[in-house]
């Protein structure tokens, strides 16, 4: 049977509570109280992602996941999709380095039938996958991989990047998409067995959030999930640690057909869920977080050299996080002159550390970005989710805001010395292959969730997307 | 089959009750200066979200000067009679505040956003920037060079690339509508300093803005703020401006831009329409989603879960600009990519979805999942202050009544198989589309020529 955890508010939580249960097969379950909307969000974490992934076999996560949309047990063709959105809902699924993720936000009525849906495809999703839904989602993931990196300027920025970053062999060394040579040679029998493998009910953790009835809920998930068998034989991932620093400047010099030069960067970090880790979050929004930090100010605002300048970090938990560095430059400005002002800001930072007001600025900043993750019912139900299967405990998220404002200025300026140096960074440079086309720059060409994959575009199940028609849009 | 045997199974559930929900209504007033003002409290949202809208048009911008009205839109956020640039972006963002600006056919928008505890601070800055702005020559040289930078990555990319041509071959080339939005590097260079006070001083006032504040306003006094920040505010009075009427030539016909070596072929297919104000609005609205609004809409059902030809292709209509007489008009288009030696096959799939649908129409059952996602999703869409400040501002753009959108759940929900049907053939005839496909022309040409879906032209992508 289930047990519970009573529900406090925790100091600096807003509020928010959530409590804590484990059904016998293993699954954990955390829900937390809302009714102010009457809407409820399911949100259902795998502890499988890339990482996972095997030599040959890079994007074989994100296709699975593709394939979970794809009919189980007692669900037809697309009835996932068709079920959902047919109660006045909305889904998704995405696929990161370290976990898989799929999610339902409903109205707060058809609760029960999303809980149901979710509990058919971890238990039965192999009655219904075939053939046919393997080679129609190759080749739909295929044309997501075309139109997101292949089809766009800077389109493979990440992943070079990456790759450069994590050493070969390493589990963080391919990024969630995969090649198209290791999506052509995934077999069915590969997608069954990595079913048969990760997808266990003591391998996830399934959060319900909102205007719920805890009673209820929980009664229906035991109803739902839990004659589901718990199975073992997870493989333990790779080891994805790594030395502090890189200890020497790794290069790669891309020459292709893109508008301007950059200058993109990743600096290796402490890894996620410590305090060097909020504290090198601090330091990288104090930099580059915005159109008052030290990069933009000295590049586009003062040398003028840089069209744009971002610096932002990209958590992770089981390998060290990257800070990541995009600047595309301004007219024909070479990238030398990018780097040595980059070099001076980063020494004078570490040397000086930060200032007051930097510190207030960063940290509201940063505080307004959790306010509105924790802001919807979807947000909070990923947060409560993500802080459970990397840490091991889904309270953090309701506290995580008052570690960022914890973070101090001795904190800051330690992790910038030790991390932000140049010996501690891939550097990937972007020469246009034209010499006349090297005029001219924008908006950072990593995709906008670097880090994951989606079964559909996000927003696009629900929303018209203004930027179809808009050549214009910021 | 093992996998089957080892779970209980149970039969779907049904629903539950459903729990009342309508979109908020606003609160509307003035405050002495003209200025117009939504108000909307939303318990929870600790985040709040403020829209201001100016009478900016970019049919307003001096001719040659496109842009002006994007430069003068991010120059509010470069300095004020109190700040320089980069203390103004400082003091905002010490608020733990986000300012965007951007300018459209219909107007200037500003949106902040920012947490409750801090909203007097920076409304007082917003206030500021439309009260005072600085508009400093170095500053507004440097907005313009940073533009100037702009334009080559948006033609490099697929999708803008598609919207420009499109816009280009709708619209007569006296049409502010034929341009882009943002300039061209011809219009943006002339740009200084000059150029934008004097469009500032032309049509930005409080008498003909609006703004709208939603959040969570628990324990703060609305009017002191506002009085205090946007009550400051001053300038003259003036007529709204006429809304010139919008012409569009949809002959059927086909424009490729090419790019050679292209792996995907960007599609945008379109014409143009009435707006919100016809009364076949909702049907239409249900129509297009039962088209394209997901992926288990007609058009996905083919071209992605059954021939895996695009990662997504989706239908939908999008409001240009309206009119207090009801000339506005609206882009209705169907966007996608698809791979390169796929393009002519999903071309002719896509045409036949548009013919099947005219020729049998809609069912029953499509129009009723249609329904129950649109009106049961609101809930969800609108559970963020920002979603419910930017539909609230849209109405407000639109000439709609502040009740526009609450109606519209009723009117969809009201709306039969028939109407919809109608509405959407209307919307996408097949011989009345023009197609804007970005890709490796050489490779794509034939199969469109012989699809018969009109005359083939091909231009250089730069």
């Amino acid at each position: 049977m289930p047990m519970g955890h009573t529900a406090t508010a925790e100091a600096g939580s807003g509020g928010l509570t959530a409590t804590e249960h484990r059904l016998a097969n293993g699954l954990r379950v955390v829900l937390s109280e809302d009714h102010l909307t009457p809407v409820a969000a399911v949100c259902l974490w795998y502890d499988v992602g890339s990482r996972h992934e095997v030599k040959g076999r890079t994007g074989l996560a994100h296709l699975f996941e593709h394939l979970m949309f794809q009919g189980s047990g007692q669900v037809t063709g697309n009835g996932h999709f068709e079920l959902v959105q047919g109660a006045g809902g909305s889904l998704n699924g995405t696929t990161s380095f370290e976990r898989t993720n799929y999610f339902e936000t409903m109205p707060a009525h058809q609760l029960e039938l999303a809980l149901w849906l979710e509990a058919d495809r971890m238990g039965s999703l192999l009655a219904a996958l075939d053939d046919e839904s393997m080679e129609n989602q190759r080749d739909v993931v295929k044309n997501e991989r075309r139109q997101r990196y292949d089809n766009v300027p800077y389109g493979t920025a990440f992943e070079k990047l990456t790759a450069l970053a994590y050493p070969e062999g390493h589990p963080y060394h391919h990024t969630p998409i995969g090649s198209m040579a290791d999506l052509d040679a995934a077999t069915l029998e590969d997608a069954r067995a990595f079913f048969r493998t990760y997808y266990a009910p003591n391998n996830a953790v399934l959060s319900v959030v909102g205007d719920i009835d805890p009673q209820q809920t929980l009664a229906w998930i035991e109803k739902y999930f839990g004659s589901i068998p718990t199975h073992d034989g997870k493989p333990t991932p790779r080891d994805g640690s790594l030395p502090d620093v890189i200890g020497e400047q790794l290069r790669e010099v891309v020459v292709e057909e893109v508008p301007a030069r950059a200058l993109m960067a990743a600096y290796r970090l402490p890894e996620d869920g410590t305090p060097p880790a909020d504290a090198a979050d601090v330091a990288l929004t104090i930099l580059g977080g915005g159109e008052s930090s030290r990069l933009y100010n000295r590049l586009v605002r003062r040398d003028r050299t840089a069209v744009a300048a971002g610096f932002g970090l990209l958590r992770l938990a089981g390998a060290p996080s990257l800070g990541w560095l995009d600047v595309k430059t301004s007219g024909d400005v070479e990238v030398p002159v990018i780097e040595t002002a980059i070099d001076e800001e980063l020494a004078r930072f570490a040397e000086q550390g930060p200032t007051p007001e930097e510190m207030e600025r960063a940290q509201a900043q940063l505080e307004r970005e959790w306010l509105d993750r924790l802001g919807t019912v979807a947000g909070r139900a990923d947060e409560l989710c993500r802080y459970a299967v990397l840490f091991g405990d889904p309270q953090l998220a309701l506290t995580a805001v008052q570690r960022v404002l914890a973070v101090t200025p001795e904190e800051v300026k330690q992790v910038a010395q030790a991390r932000l140096r140049p010996d501690n960074r891939a550097v990937l440079v972007y020469e246009p292959l034209s010499a006349e086309s090297a005029e001219h720059t924008e908006d950072p060409g990593i995709p906008e969730d670097p880090e994951s994959e989606a079964t559909v575009e996000a927003g696009a199940d629900t929303t018209v997307d203004k930027d179809h028609n808009e050549e214009a849009a910021k | 089959m093992t996998e089957l045997a080892a779970m209980e199974f149970h039969p779907q559930p049904r629903a539950g009750e459903a729990k009342p929900w309508a979109f908020p209504a606003p609160e509307r007033g003035t405050l002495d200066n003209g200025l117009t003002v939504l108000r909307c409290h939303r318990p929870g949202q600790q985040v709040v979200a403020v829209e201001v809208l100016l009478d900016a048009p970019l049919d307003a911008e001096p001719a040659g000067f496109d842009g002006v009205a994007t430069i003068m839109a991010r120059a509010f956020s470069e300095g004020t009679d109190k700040h320089s640039a980069e203390e103004f972006a400082a003091e905002l963002e010490r608020c733990g505040a986000t300012l965007d600006a951007h300018a459209d056919h219909p107007g200037v928008r500003l949106s902040l956003e920012v947490p409750a505890s801090r909203l007097g601070k920076a409304l007082g800055l917003l206030a500021d920037a439309l009260r005072a702005p600085a508009f400093a020559d170095s500053e507004v040289e440097r907005l313009v060079r940073n533009r100037l930078d702009e334009i080559p990555h948006e033609l490099a990319n697929p999708s803008r690339r598609a919207a420009k041509e499109l816009s280009k071959e709708l619209f007569p080339a006296t049409s502010r509508m034929s341009r882009p939005r943002q300039g061209t590097e011809d219009t943006v260079e002339k740009i200084d300093s000059a150029a934008v006070r004097s469009y500032y001083e032309r049509h930005v006032r409080p008498a003909t803005a609006t703004a709208v504040v939603v959040g969570d306003l628990t324990g703060i006094d609305l009017d002191e703020l506002l009085g205090e920040t946007l009550g400051d505010w001053t300038g003259s009075t003036s007529q709204p401006r006429p809304v010139p009427p919008v012409g569009a030539d949809d002959t059927g016909r086909v424009v490729i831009v090419d790019r050679p070596g292209a792996v995907q072929t960007q599609l945008l297919i379109g014409r143009v329409g009435s707006d919100r104000h016809d009364r076949v609005w909702p049907a239409q609205v249900l129509g297009t989603y039962c088209l394209g609004g997901t992926l288990t809409s007609r058009l996905d059902r083919v071209l992605r879960e059954e021939k895996g030809y695009t990662y997504g292709v989706r239908a939908f209509g999008q409001v240009l600009r309206s009119a207090p007489d009801d000339t506005g008009a609206s882009m209705l288009a169907i966007s996608g990519s698809v791979d390169t030696p796929n393009t002519g096959p999903a071309l002719a799939d896509l045409w036949t979805v548009l013919r099947t649908l005219a020729a049998d129409g809609l069912t029953d059952a499509e129009r009723d999942v249609a329904v129950q996602n649109l009106v049961g999703v609101a809930p969800l869409k609108y559970e963020t202050a920002a979603a419910v400040a930017g539909t609230l501002a849209d109405q407000v753009e639109q000439y709609l009544p502040d009740d526009y959108q609450a109606t519209l759940y009723q009117q969809l929900a009201a709306t039969g198989t028939v109407e919809a049907t109608a509405a959407v053939v209307n919307a996408f005839p097949v011989d009345r589309l023009v197609t804007v496909l970005v890709g490796d022309a050489e490779q794509i040409r034939e199969a469109v020529e012989a699809l018969g879906i009109g005359e083939v032209t091909v231009v250089p992508a730069e």
